[in-house]
């Protein structure tokens, strides 16, 4: 009975929860290769980001995103490791690029590494680099999962 | 100094200090090498920045010729007036691979040099601070451009 | 880096790589009070180790990592390697493929200068207002590039040889057309900028480089001609199509950021003047010259290759052995050259601690074209 009443409410709430925290994805500011210039396009006038939602923001505690855009050299990687820790929850990773995601064009050097060695990753968006659009469509992906995991009753709190 | 031709600037250099280099060479227009001995390389610097104008430095790097049992240390140089591009070159054997430290001529080789050590293990006597320059400063492998390295030592 | 040890009477301010205005680099500051005494720069976090990789690229292959090392200006880049490859292997080059060469490098540089001003601006107050417009425009580029090769910044478009195709039907007059809004906007911008008093006061006299320390300490790009050196390589060793086309190295005297960011201006005008020459101007003919996949080269040759991009000189040295792959690779990056430079700013001048990113950004680091 209790459950009949409460179960209508949570789906409410949920939605609310959920859509404010998907249109209000704050990324760090850490830019760390040479996919950087298609991220700063993206936020540019064409392809707008932030009519997503999505603001760069610097200070690492406000923000629950690490985008991380660009090659992962093994001194950057504990930077990265580092920004994931200080992050509060609940917080994404999204890895921009072939780079983070498998090393890319980089593959046999003695100085990358992939994140997935790091941190946990939740969406990733190949190419190099990426076309904006590509972006935004990863962006739209987090959001979709976000949706799906980021409610009250759901596992990621 | 008046202007010299490149093939006048090679004569000179070959007669004038014949006991501080091995050879000296024109690639092309504008492209002169010159291979110093290594005991008398600080000596053909100094001369080469000041009485023929080689003041602005650009770069250095090395070259590992493993099967020749030597390295071979370049230094980009370069003459503001005449516009003429020198490479000072200097062998080093690979089981003893030191020498003096350009930084009291040219002081900007000191990111170069710090980065030629890094990479191939030349150790430069006199630099003021030979640490890593784009390797983390934990780095516990060889030296990476060189052609044995296998990638010792590098911790993910 | 180990770093050095601190003095009693100072504060060490780590600049670190996650910060919106330090790049994906470490800046260690030594502060007393408000003055700097002295600039550490940590660099190294984007090292990805390209001069190894390209031993173990074919010559055609190599391109692709090269490419990469500064992305707003990737034809400079990939030029110099390119023409290097092509001396090593002895290529000759149609003329009009050098043409052609010539204006992807200058629309590659207008990129870059539009790039590095308006981060200048940003961090001058941060106002990303004209950081904005310059992604406006850099569309603009952007799009003509996707016409030509199909990718917006990394089109590995050179290829020893030529290039790989012709311009398209209309090309020339879409360029034309580029040009003239880009000078529009050009005026907007010097308004905004140049004739603006508060920006000419964070700007003036700040960060101030003498001719002879420039020489000195090896400065290059508009760093060096901001302190009134003429050298630019495009006239020194004129590559490409440069030799028949009609343009001037701007320099400037003072050697401040303000002088700097003239000299960035000025040349994003000269670019658009080149481009419409080359528009008007450029001569017919084959594009490329047939070259296996596979070039195989002479043992003991070595080619030296000097491009002026957008932020200085860049030196590509190949080395062969007689393989299909180079023996090894030697890359003289610009930025590696101006980082020493901006070291020795804080002993040179009395810097704040508030001019420090002005300074930086007028220098124009991009920091994987100096960790390569």
């Amino acid at each position: 009975m209790a459950e009949r009443l409460t179960a209508p409410i949570y789906g409410v709430l949920d939605y609310l929860l959920t859509w404010a925290r998907k249109f209000s994805i704050w990324p760090v500011h850490f830019v760390t290769g040479c996919c950087s210039p298609e991220f700063m396009q993206v936020s540019g006038s064409r392809f707008d980001m932030e009519r997503l939602g999505v603001l760069p923001f610097a200070s690492v505690r406000q923000c629950d995103c690490l985008m991380v855009v660009g090659v992962i050299s093994r001194k950057m990687g504990e930077r990265v490791k580092y920004l994931y820790e200080q992050m509060g929850e609940p917080k994404f990773v999204v890895s921009v690029g072939a780079c983070p995601t498998g090393r890319g064009p980089f593959y046999d050097s003695y100085a990358t590494v992939a994140i997935d060695d790091l941190v946990p990753v939740d969406v990733y968006i190949p190419g190099c680099p990426p076309r904006p659009e590509a972006i935004i469509h990863g962006l739209m992906l987090l959001q979709e999962k976000i949706r799906r995991e980021c409610g009250f009753r759901a596992g990621k709190e | 100094m008046q202007a010299r031709s490149e093939e006048e600037l090679v004569e000179e250099l070959k007669r004038e200090h014949p006991e501080l280099l091995h050879d000296a060479i024109v690639h092309r227009s504008k492209r002169v090498s010159v291979i110093a001995k290594r005991e008398r390389v600080l000596e053909l610097a100094r001369i080469l920045r000041d009485q023929y104008g080689f003041t602005q430095p650009v770069s250095a790097g090395a070259v590992d010729y493993i099967k020749e049992g030597r390295m071979q240390m370049i230094y980009y140089l370069m003459n503001p007036e005449t516009r003429f591009m020198l490479m000072l070159r200097v062998d080093l054997p690979r089981d003893d691979p030191r020498m003096p430290s350009m930084t009291e001529i040219w002081e900007a080789m000191n990111f170069h040099e710090r980065e030629a050590w890094e990479m191939f293990g030349i150790n430069f006597e006199g630099h003021p601070n030979l640490t890593h320059l784009l390797l983390p400063p934990d780095w516990r492998g060889g030296y990476p451009l060189r052609k044995d390295f296998r990638g010792e030592g590098i911790t993910p | 880096m180990t770093e050095p040890e601190i003095k009693p009477e100072v504060m060490r301010i780590s600049w670190g790589p996650q910060h919106p205005m330090s790049g994906q680099t470490r800046i260690l500051i030594d502060v007393d009070g408000e003055v700097v005494r002295r600039i550490i720069a940590d660099i190294g976090f984007t090292h990805r180790g390209i001069e190894k990789i390209l031993e173990n690229r074919t010559f055609i292959q190599g391109i692709v990592p090269i490419e990469r090392m500064v992305m707003a200006d990737t034809a400079n880049i990939a030029l110099g390697y390119v023409q290097a490859v092509e001396e090593a292997l002895g290529i000759e080059v149609p003329e009009r493929a050098k043409w052609i060469r010539s204006l992807i490098c200058e629309m590659g540089r207008i990129n870059s200068h539009l790039y590095a001003f308006g981060l200048q601006v940003e961090c001058t107050g941060y106002f990303p207002a004209v950081f904005l417009w310059t992604t406006v425009d850099r569309e603009v580029l952007l799009d003509l590039f996707e016409k030509l090769t199909g990718a917006r910044w990394s089109y590995s478009f050179f290829i020893p040889g030529g290039v790989r195709a012709d311009l398209p039907e209309g090309f020339r007059d879409e360029v034309r057309r580029a040009v003239e809004y880009l000078r529009r906007r050009f005026q907007d911008y010097w308004d905004a900028m140049v004739e603006n008093p508060l920006f000419e006061m964070r700007n003036r006299g700040v960060g101030v480089l003498s001719r002879e320390d420039a020489i000195r300490l090896g400065a290059t790009g508009p760093v060096l001609r901001g302190s009134g050196v003429d050298m630019d390589v495009r006239k020194d060793e004129p590559y490409a199509a440069y030799g028949d086309l009609d343009f001037k190295v701007i320099t400037e005297r003072e050697g401040d950021c303000f002088a700097r960011l003239k000299v960035r201006f000025h040349e994003i005008e000269q670019s658009l003047n080149i481009m419409e020459q080359i528009a008007d101007e450029i001569p017919g003919g084959p594009v490329r010259t047939k070259v296996p996949l596979f070039p195989r080269s002479k043992p003991g040759v070595e080619a030296l290759s000097r491009v002026e991009t957008a932020r200085g000189e860049l030196g590509v040295h190949i080395f062969t052995d007689g393989g299909l792959k180079p023996y090894r690779v030697k890359i003289n990056s610009p930025t590696l050259r101006n980082m020493y430079v901006f070291e020795r700013l804080a002993e040179l001048n009395r810097v704040l601690v508030a001019d420090l990113p002005v300074i930086l950004y007028s220098i124009d680091p991009w920091y994987l074209d100096c960790d390569r």
